[in-house]
């Protein structure tokens, strides 16, 4: 079975990309490609310039890769595990980088207990501290907040943004679409193993391309009004508001439109939310 | 280097903070302390009959008679312990995915096959030191030949080894622990048991090669004193084999 197919893009240096797709999409299976932890039956993938499959050793010498459950072994503590990551990263001052990343994730107060005994957020950033305990150049995150909760999220979320400074390149995979408009600059939507849209979060919502609207008095006759729109492809209801659809700037046409049922808000911009929901629709395994 | 070390140390210090390791090590020397026992009692008694009887003296010697028969006995131990302590070496991490992290750092298989392979041993030496004090009370009570008794040890290291290596192979076969035990136990047994085939069949070739895998075949003269080329190079050739086959399986993880 292929997992991805045709899967072509470019992230450059300092650039933070966020992964989007529903589950079984192939993001998983990418950023372990990435990491040189699968092979890849066909195609290559290039770190700096080098080939993973080529060279792994010399890629994942200045690469992190933080999978979706972090490979920990729950028998040692914190500060074993980093360390001991840290050795095999081949880290030349192993205590120094080890103290630097337990402080980076927050984990100094615990540097000492089992990672048994870790909730899972605490366990997360175990995760992190090992991918960036050798300062890597490229860091490639798996869901780096899946099953969080929502202050842990933030935590992460700021943690993550710090990261991302200087020239260090990013990849994160995530569901959470607000994560993304948060810290990345790019965003590549795969489904099916497919790439569907890559580009900067400013430009994949075009104005006027999905014109979002509440209105006061809702009803068939306001839809038929919108519908008769010219160029209006569609005319979706979400969440009590709707959704004008088309390929031209609907903007003023659909203002004119919606002012006789009570128009209360419009938004003229496509959310990323409303992207990834058209262009992964029926994509989930 | 600094890599292969580094997982063998966590590798050992993962069997001491895990009740499997001290199971494993108080079964050990339990079953150290019954034999030894035995022996020496046996060695006692025969040693009291013959003051009766002068031609059963120029029998008595307590390399033959203890050292090499208790080694023989651990050999057994041995074979029954070592898939209980390799089962989780690479099973284990694949189970709770701690596999990507020696996957997605700069060490190859090898180094991590040869890490989790010396942390195995390392073990079994702490197993072996633990023994170290049936040897002092030999040396303190008699004279034991230290030649035959060092033949033992390096014997008993030799033995422990190829199993584990098996086992070490087992684990890589499978997530599961029980089953990577089960199929461990077969190899050991295979090996172990495959001379009494051999024993079977008329002079031939094949009577030959299966004495030759036969283990017990190449035990013999090292439990006596006499270190062969020959048997080193059987059991360098196990150990490697079985290094060699779980570097490939690892490989193949990266390719599933």
């Amino acid at each position: 079975m292929v997992a991805v197919e045709d899967l072509s893009f470019n992230v450059a240096r300092g650039e933070v990309v966020g992964f989007l797709g529903p589950n079984g999409a192939g993001k998983s299976t990418t950023m372990r490609i990435i990491s040189g932890s699968l092979g890849a039956s066909s195609g290559t993938a290039k770190v700096g310039g080098i080939d993973v499959a080529n060279e792994p050793r010399k890629v994942q010498a200045m690469l992190g890769y933080a999978p979706e459950v972090p490979p920990v072994y729950t028998n040692m503590t914190v500060k074993d595990y980093v360390s001991f990551a840290a050795t095999l990263k081949r880290v030349p001052d192993v205590e120094a980088a080890t103290k630097l990343a337990l402080g980076r994730v927050g984990l100094d107060k615990v540097a000492s207990r089992l990672i048994d005994h870790l909730s899972k957020g605490y366990r997360q950033r175990v995760g992190l501290a090992q991918a960036l305990v050798h300062d890597p150049k490229v860091l490639v995150l798996d869901e780096p907040t899946s099953g969080l909760d929502p202050a842990q999220r933030v935590e992460i979320r700021n943690l993550l943004a710090e990261l991302a400074h200087g020239d260090r390149t990013v990849v994160l995979s995530t569901h959470v679409l607000g994560e993304i408009e948060a810290i990345c600059s790019r965003v590549i939507i795969i489904n099916r193993g497919r790439i569907v849209a890559q580009d900067e979060l400013a430009r994949l919502g075009q104005p006027g391309r999905a014109v979002r609207i509440e209105l006061a008095r809702r009803g068939d006759e306001a839809l038929a009004a919108l519908r008769g729109i010219p160029g209006c492809a569609s005319v979706e209801d979400i969440e009590g508001k709707y959704v004008v659809r088309g390929e031209t700037d609907l903007r003023e046409a659909v203002a004119r439109a919606a002012v006789p049922f009570g128009l209360l808000e419009m938004a003229g911009r496509e959310r990323l939310e409303d992207i990834y929901l058209r262009l992964t629709a029926g994509g989930a395994a | 280097m600094k890599s292969v070390l580094a997982i063998a140390r966590r590798e050992v210090s993962a069997y001491l903070t895990n009740p499997m390791g001290w199971i494993i090590l108080c079964g050990f020397v339990i079953m150290w302390g019954i034999f030894f026992t035995i022996m020496l009692f046996g060695y006692n008694q025969a040693a009291a009959e013959a003051v009766m009887n002068p031609f059963g003296a120029d029998q008595m010697n307590v390399n033959d008679m203890v050292v090499s028969p208790l080694f023989g006995n651990m050999s057994v131990i041995a074979m029954l312990a070592s898939p209980a302590l390799a089962m989780r070496l690479i099973a284990e991490d694949r189970r709770n995915r701690s596999i990507e992290l020696l996957l997605t750092s700069p060490v190859t298989s090898t180094q991590i096959v040869l890490g989790k392979f010396l942390g195995a041993i390392g073990f079994a030496a702490v197993l072996g030191a633990t023994t170290l004090l049936y040897a002092g009370i030999l040396m303190w009570l008699g004279e034991p030949d230290l030649g035959v008794l060092g033949a033992n040890y390096l014997g008993f290291f030799l033995i422990f080894g190829t199993f584990l290596a098996a086992g070490l192979f087992a684990s890589s076969l499978t997530e599961n622990q029980v089953l990577a035990l089960v199929l461990a136990f077969g190899f050991n047994l295979v090996i172990w048991i495959i001379g009494w085939v051999g024993s079977l069949l008329d002079e031939g070739k094949l009577k030959t090669t299966i004495e030759y895998i036969s283990m017990l075949e190449h035990i013999e003269q090292m439990s006596k004193g006499v270190i062969q080329t020959q048997d080193l190079v059987y059991f360098v050739t196990f150990i490697g084999f079985f290094l060699f086959a779980t570097v490939q399986r690892v490989e193949a993880l990266r390719w599933r």
